[in-house]
């Protein structure tokens, strides 16, 4: 079995796994970081359980633990330093979820898309959540709470 | 609805207060099941079938058995004997229906594709997976019938062995009790058709759609001598299934406890159902002696649950020339699948669609008769808008035909015969308790200007653009009372909370009905601060663990806001009757509860606002120094309230929804669309509002791209969600959710149940929308679902 060397959420780990395991469930089950969720069954559908490789949105349950290899990951638990991020203040403010069960991807996901574009249209961020499946809200106080997170801070 | 400011404590109730439960959700710290780990911990994986419906002629499980790190492999035939058969009384309805009898696993054949055969458990999930490819079934294949008409003829393969035919349910909703009154009636209906203007009379078809929560199902159960079994469940109804539990697997009731996990990621119906993979997994850890986890894949969830609608209804409406509604008449037919599941058995939806089929309007009379077919599908499953799908699409397009037949406008004709007076028993029998049903429609008309938007839709067609707007409204049940719920479901309809106050003046709530995403920890909150006067970060709410909880049905129909929150306030005012007695007494004054304010954090004398006492000092008094209290009165304040309204509850809504149409694709586009709503008492606007997003989009998903599909044979054709498409963010317009509410007069805050029905309003307004933008071809679309090329298609047999 291969030994990988990963940094996650700024801890440094050295973990022998076997090939065919998951990231997503090296997260979960290895390293007990189960706010990334799994939603569609490593379809790579839904995003629950996107993370950050490298400061890029990915699906986790789309690499293999190997993959992360000399990367660098950070999950949900890992995307605020002590207080909220603006983002995650928007959408308590705007009540942009209800089960919390996507919101960990999205989040994630949504993190990285106001860093490439920090001032988008309503569109922009409907067409960046395309890969974040959401049953409960029917997105529209999601697509408020970005929007909200993007003036905050480039006001 | 503007937001209240708090100015004190009384205004929690109505104010936008962001919820107690995003935090941990935000942050990683949400517990779902599959998050739990126990020591010793085994994952089981099923084997399913591969046929929609076949024999089965053995099973081999030796190879699997022999694979390293397997525990322990199932079969039908292993656990035929060891419990029931799950045809036990708390898991069957008061209706009468031919009850298949399944087991935990199939024991003699298969009766749709995806159903449990074995089960594998193992001590790494990886390995559980592999064995369970290993597990050897040989099949002996059977005709299938997949179509609910075909189920019906005479000599269709028949679905379950033990049923005399495929109709598994069957029932008149109008014209009495007897089936001698119900023929007179018939009579009756017919000659109002034979004689009327008007009739118009289609074939409704709705697909199979429904329900899929992004959290699939899971159930972890552990098992020790002296405290029994623990059952971790994602269920929407924990005290339900602990009683099927006691009951499949003959245990002492006091040796079974449920919990559902606090975070639970949506339910919308399809965690309400007892379902059989509950059972054998807590056979196996009861038999193993170590935990078993069972975590359903999303291929599981779409081939089992989450599937509904699939329904026909020959629909007739005869009216007057003059756009009066005279009588319906409709003859449903579901495809109910195999029906293998507790407590719904399937029908159930059917049912309950056709008791509410007559929605809004004033029929003067009616016939309304629903057939249910057996067929190899997986089995209905509730699924948000129970049963309601398909009897309001067709209602609200047939509205909309009889509108285009007598040259009137559809919302006119609508107003016409929108019931003016509440309360009002339909046709079929519902209560509807109270509301203003025109209120809420001419609310709904001052949000758009209708006849600028006839101007403007002529002169679009002008340029060869095609522009349209469409309508409907929904009645919906606030919450099931006893008097439906114990026919329905054999269970009570009852709301039940526990309150109890800790030393330092903080509040326990504890509910038995588990919510998955609602908001109910911030809206309990919201409501018992009001009461006390006290803040919301000062309340604990506690729910969905058995032990600790009062029994209640659990969280389905809409139940929250009618009967959950109403037993909380109920037993909130119970102990302020406590306190102030105890106060008066202190005081020493002649005074009762009414003559008390409790108001930021102070119970003050109303009398003489200088006789005042914290909130937190009395109740600490009351707890910790119970001396010199009045005479007959004992310390400590806690109580379990019970509520019951009189009468079944309603809330109301009306939708328009505007589109444009391109003719030359088919393609078409939301232009806006708005709500008006009776909601009653508004807790926490801002969670109604997330609720009625969420219930418009499901309704657009399931119209427009969600469908089960099932090929001749049977198989699944649409078991991951690259072919099951969900609404994404950019598939979906924004929603302008308009108020006009009335207080429920059966509660105790005015508070309605809402949200749960509501995504039925959608197929009717949308479908409406596109035949009103085509209006210059003629098009009556009467099958959903509804997408551009069916739309392209209907424009063409219309030009040619």
């Amino acid at each position: 079995m291969p030994t990988i060397n990963v940094t996650v959420n700024g801890e440094r780990y050295e973990e022998t796994v076997p090939e065919r395991l998951l990231l997503s469930d090296f997260l979960r089950e290895r390293l007990s970081l189960t706010g990334t969720h799994i939603g569609c069954t490593y379809e790579g559908v839904c995003g629950a359980c996107t993370i950050h490789l490298d400061g890029e949105a990915v699906k986790s349950c789309l690499m293999l633990a190997v993959q992360a290899d000399g990367h660098a990951i950070t999950t949900i638990e890992g995307l605020r330093d002590g207080s909220l991020t603006p983002l995650q203040a928007a959408f308590k403010a705007n009540h942009a979820l209800q089960c919390g069960f996507c919101t960990p991807g999205i989040l994630m996901n949504m993190t990285e898309f106001l860093e490439k574009n920090p001032n988008p249209t309503d569109e922009e961020i409907r067409h960046g959540l395309v890969g974040n499946l959401c049953r409960c809200t029917g997105y529209v106080h999601i697509v408020k709470a970005v929007r909200e997170a993007a003036q905050s801070t480039t006001r | 609805m503007a937001s209240k400011p708090i100015e004190d404590t009384a205004d929690w109730v109505g104010t936008r207060l962001p919820r107690k439960e995003d935090l941990r959700l935000m942050t990683g710290g949400g517990k779902f099941l599959s998050d739990m780990v126990l020591p010793g911990m085994l994952h089981a994986v099923f084997v399913r079938s591969e046929y929609a419906h076949a024999r089965i002629k053995g099973i081999d499980k030796s190879e699997a058995v022999a694979m390293p790190g397997v525990v322990a492999v199932y079969t039908g035939a292993d656990i035929e004997h060891a419990f029931k058969a799950l045809d036990i009384p708390v898991l069957i309805p008061n209706l009468p229906a031919q009850f298949p009898k399944y087991h935990a696993l199939a024991v003699d054949k298969v009766r749709y594709h995806g159903e449990p055969v074995a089960l594998v458990i193992a001590r790494d999930k990886y390995v559980a997976e592999d064995a369970s490819e290993l597990v050897i079934v040989d099949y002996d294949e059977l005709p299938v019938v997949i179509d609910a008409e075909a189920a019906l003829e005479d000599g269709a393969p028949r679905v379950h062995d033990d049923s005399k035919d495929n109709e598994i349910f069957a029932m008149t909703f109008t014209g009495g009790e007897t089936p001698e009154e119900q023929a007179a009636n018939d009579v009756e209906v017919e000659k109002i058709f034979a004689e009327a203007d008007v009739v118009v009379s289609e074939r409704f078809k709705v697909h199979r759609t429904g329900v899929t929560p992004l959290e699939p199902r899971g159930v972890l159960c552990e098992w020790n001598e002296s405290d029994g079994l623990t059952a971790y469940i994602t269920t929407q109804r924990p005290h339900i299934d602990r009683l099927a539990l006691v009951d499949v697997l003959e245990l002492p009731a006091e040796k079974v406890r449920v919990i559902a996990p606090r975070d639970m990621g949506g339910g919308f119906g399809i965690k309400a159902p007892f379902y059989r993979e509950n059972i054998i997994i807590a056979h196996a850890a009861m038999e193993l002696g170590r935990p078993v986890c069972w975590v359903e894949s999303r291929y599981e969830s779409l081939m089992n649950i989450g599937q509904e609608r699939d329904q026909i209804n020959y629909m007739e409406i005869a009216a007057t020339k003059d756009g009066e509604l005279l009588a319906l008449r409709n003859r449903g037919i579901g495809n109910n699948g195999a029906g293998c599941i507790g407590v719904y058995w399937g029908f159930v939806m059917p049912f309950l669609g056709a008791v509410e089929m007559p929605n809004a309007y004033t029929w003067p009379k009616g016939d309304v008769k629903l057939r249910v077919a057996s067929t190899n599908k997986t089995s209905l499953t509730p699924s948000r808008a129970f049963g309601n799908f398909p009897t309001r699409f067709a209602i609200e397009r047939s509205i909309d035909i009889v509108a285009h037949k007598i040259g009137m406008e559809p919302a006119e004709l609508r107003r016409k015969n929108i019931i003016p007076q509440l309360p009002y028993t339909s046709i079929t029998g519902e209560y509807y308790d109270s509301g203003d049903f025109l209120g809420v429609w001419d609310n709904l008309m001052a949000q758009i200007d209708l006849e600028a938007f006839r101007k403007e839709q002529a002169e679009a067609r002008k340029e060869g653009r095609y522009i349209g707007i469409g309508f409907s409204c929904g009645v919906e049940l606030s919450g099931v009372a006893s008097d439906l719920m114990v026919p329905m479901e054999n269970q009570p309809g009852y709301g039940a909370a526990s309150v109890r106050l800790e030393p330092r003046g903080k509040v326990y709530v504890f509910g038995g009905d588990a919510p998955s995403g609602q908001g109910h920890e911030t809206a309990t909150a919201q409501a018992v601060a009001a009461i006390f006067g006290i803040d919301p970060d000062d309340i604990v709410v506690t729910t969905g663990d058995t032990t600790t909880t009062p029994f209640g049905s659990g969280s389905i129909g809409a139940r929250f806001g009618s009967y959950y929150v109403s037993a909380v306030a109920k037993a909130c005012e119970e102990i302020k009757d406590k306190i102030t007695r105890i106060l008066a007494h202190d005081l020493q004054i002649e005074a009762h509860k009414q003559h008390f304010e409790f108001k930021n954090g102070d119970i003050v004398y109303l009398g003489d606002p200088t006789k005042r006492k914290a909130f937190k000092d009395m109740v600490e008094r009351i707890i910790m120094w119970p001396i010199n209290l009045p005479e007959g009165e004992v310390g400590g304040l806690e109580t379990t309230a019970f509520f019951e309204a009189d009468k079944p509850m309603i809330c109301f809504n009306a939708d328009c929804c505007m589109v444009e149409v391109n003719e030359e694709s088919g393609a078409f586009n939301i232009t806006r669309w708005v709500t008006s709503e009776d909601v009653g008492n508004v807790i926490n606007p801002t969670i109604v509002e997330g609720q009625m997003h969420g219930a418009l989009v499901q309704g657009l998903s399931n119209t427009m791209f969600e469908e089960f599909v099932y090929d001749e044979l049977g198989q699944q054709m649409s078991a991951d969600f690259e072919h099951y498409k969900l609404a994404t963010a950019a598939d979906v317009p924004d929603f302008e959710i308009t108020y006009s509410s009335t207080p429920c007069p059966h509660t105790p805050l005015g508070t309605r149940g809402i949200g749960e029905g509501r995504p039925s309003s959608v197929p009717g307004a949308l479908t409406n929308a596109v035949c009103d933008a085509l209006t210059p071809f003629g098009i009556e679309i009467t099958e959903l679902p509804l997408r551009p090329n069916t739309v392209w298609r209907k424009i063409q047999e219309s030009k040619s």
